[in-house]
């Protein structure tokens, strides 16, 4: 009784707790947290160290320039003023501006079209293993190569211009709103294939006899996507989106290889933003700060979104 | 299903057209790499194949000169390579044997319960808004610009990654099996080493060579760790940009291919597994 009560793990291990299977479990235990401890060694290594690091840094004036180590950071605190900095530091508020405005662009874009192609790949066609290896290339391309591809493709002597009749003063990355256009056409043509990956692997998981019936009955292939792909690709559809939707926030090697960041700042994202403040000011302890203050955001956003999941599917 | 040879037309023509968009840029740097220096740009008119087709900016990247060009680079292409090569797979090897082992333990035994969501966090946020205090850690302890630091951070940052495919792989192992060694006098850790590693083996080369893909891949961590002997590729390349006055579309294009191999050729050998891997094993193919 109280075994089951007790014992929350998997149900494989509650029919073992009892007699010769309990000593067996210990044993199991023993060596599975042999098998646990490099996993958590690494996480503690880089989770609650550098936290506490960051979290004390953030509160200085600390830089690396003046060569004060950083465990004397203290000498130089300062009461938390670069969080309230960040907070009316409207390169800031810019750069993250950026970098959801590519989100809310190239996010639903690439869903869009992700969708659209899944659904031309979800009979069999003549030549579909092929054409389906060759949609999947760009995404395992270098995300820095793809960057120097489209560096390449929208130079002003570049194909694009020649293609498109354009003279070849007729710059992209270094005109103000083509630069971001450019960044996200990038964007879109390497991690599309993903959402098309992801959303033809759902489509292929909706049962066939399903959608066959729904044929035979005489659904209209719209009809077909709407009332019966779609809604048994709910969970699916949003994997995706998170999942984009988490990296493309994380944006940085394309547009620092195509732009970097430039003209100007025009295409600022927040990663950029944090880098150049790193490399370019060496003002440590601010994106320290910034950081901190992107994690707890994020953290909030993600266990807000889990909790959510939690109670609609439970 | 019966498909009206003008709705397969249609299919066929936007599938081409997908196709198309895919391999305009690729084929743009592919045969900018094997043009001579007067067919880079589009000033003569457009060439997509190279008219004289030729192999100096290869040779140039490589060997620091080459036959026909006044300049010449003081460091090759070889040492990034190298770095490139030793520190992903360093990397990949760390996080597959602690991601293996560790969600083994949570499959089997039921240990560690929140440890797949704390792993999964390491995904969730910007590299750049926690790199700070690594970078302090990492010259505090001298792992800047060496091998072994740049290592340690990628099994690192692919660890939810190798944890969460093989986390998927040993769940699809009956538990049967195991329990029928054991019953037989196995240890636990001849069990999981001569019973349950054989029969994940497909599983385990597929979780390496995506883990490899994406440290191969990486490009920020390696800018921010490395200075001059480790650098890896994608920085070498990022860096030929700058060093050289004039635009070395060709070589650049001659390191894009090389540096973009690998990975296309491993992502589609284990395509079948790639939804998997990408998702975290939420959804399997």
């Amino acid at each position: 009784m109280t075994d089951i009560k007790t014992n929350s793990a998997s149900s494989r291990t509650k029919q073992k707790k009892q007699g010769y299977w309990a000593g067996v479990a210990r044993d199991g235990n023993k060596m599975g947290f042999w098998f646990v401890l490099p996993t958590v060694l690494l996480l503690l290594f880089i989770v609650v160290f550098p936290l506490l690091m960051q979290l004390y840094l953030s509160v200085t004036w600390w830089t690396p320039l003046e060569g004060i180590a950083w465990y004397r950071a203290w000498e130089v605190f300062n009461w938390g003023e670069n969080y309230w900095f960040q907070l009316t530091d409207s390169r800031v508020w810019r750069a993250l501006w950026r970098t959801v405005l590519i989100m809310i662009i190239a996010v639903p874009l690439q869903f869009f079209l992700g969708m659209s192609l899944a659904y031309l790949f979800i009979d069999q066609f003549p030549g579909r293993k092929v054409f389906y290896s060759i949609m999947l290339t760009p995404m395992m391309v270098v995300p820095a190569v793809v960057g120097l591809m489209f560096f390449l493709l929208f130079q002003g002597t570049g194909p694009v211009n020649a293609h498109l009749g354009l003279p070849s003063t007729f710059s992209w990355l270094t005109d103000v709103n083509r630069a971001m256009i450019s960044v996200i056409i990038a964007d879109v043509w390497q991690w599309t294939p993903l959402m098309f990956l992801i959303l033809l692997a759902g489509m292929l998981g909706v049962p066939s006899d399903q959608l066959l019936a729904a044929r035979l009955l005489g659904g209209s292939n719209w009809q077909n996507f709407f009332k019966i792909i779609l809604p048994r690709m709910k969970a699916v559809i949003i994997i995706a989106l998170v999942l984009r939707a988490v990296e493309c926030f994380k944006i940085f090697d394309l547009i620092f290889i195509m732009t970097k960041g430039g003209p100007g700042v025009q295409t600022e994202t927040i990663s950029l933003f944090l880098y150049k403040q790193t490399f370019g000011e060496f003002e440590w302890a601010y994106v320290a700060a910034i950081g901190l203050t992107i994690l707890f955001v994020l953290s909030v956003i993600a266990a807000k979104g889990l909790a959510y999941m939690a109670k609609k599917s439970g | 299903m019966k498909v009206s040879p003008g709705a397969l037309a249609l299919k066929y023509f936007f599938v081409l057209l997908a196709c198309a968009v895919v391999i305009y840029p690729l084929l743009w740097m592919v045969t900018m790499a094997f043009k001579p220096h007067p067919e880079w740009t589009t000033v003569a008119g457009l060439t997509w194949f190279p008219q004289n087709p030729t192999l100096q900016n290869f040779e140039f990247i490589f060997f620091g000169e080459a036959e026909g060009l006044v300049v010449s680079l003081d460091r090759t292409i070889v040492g990034p390579l190298i770095a490139s090569l030793v520190t992903s797979i360093c990397g990949t090897l760390l996080a597959v044997v602690a991601g293996t082992l560790s969600s083994y333990a949570v499959v089997r035994f039921g240990l560690a319960k929140t440890l797949p969501l704390s792993v999964l966090q390491l995904r969730l946020f910007p590299p750049l808004a926690v790199m700070i205090p690594v970078m302090v850690m990492w010259a505090f302890i001298g792992a800047i610009d060496t091998w072994w630091g740049l290592s340690l951070i990628y099994g690192i940052v692919t660890l939810p990654f190798a944890f969460w495919l093989m986390k998927t792989f040993f769940e699809e192992v009956p538990v049967e099996i195991e329990d029928a060694a054991r019953v037989a006098g196995c240890s636990y850790w001849r069990v999981f080493y001569r019973i349950t590693l054989p029969i994940v083996k497909p599983g385990l080369a597929t979780c390496a060579l995506f883990v490899f893909i994406l440290n191969w891949s990486d490009y920020l961590l390696a800018l921010l760790l490395t200075q001059k002997d480790w650098v890896t590729l994608p920085v070498y390349m990022a860096t030929l940009t700058s060093a050289m006055g004039g635009q070395m579309y060709g070589m650049k294009a001659a390191l894009g291919v090389i540096a973009a191999i690998p990975p296309v050729v491993f992502g589609l050998m284990i395509q079948k597994h790639l939804v998997r891997g990408l998702t975290f094993g939420a959804l399997k193919q």
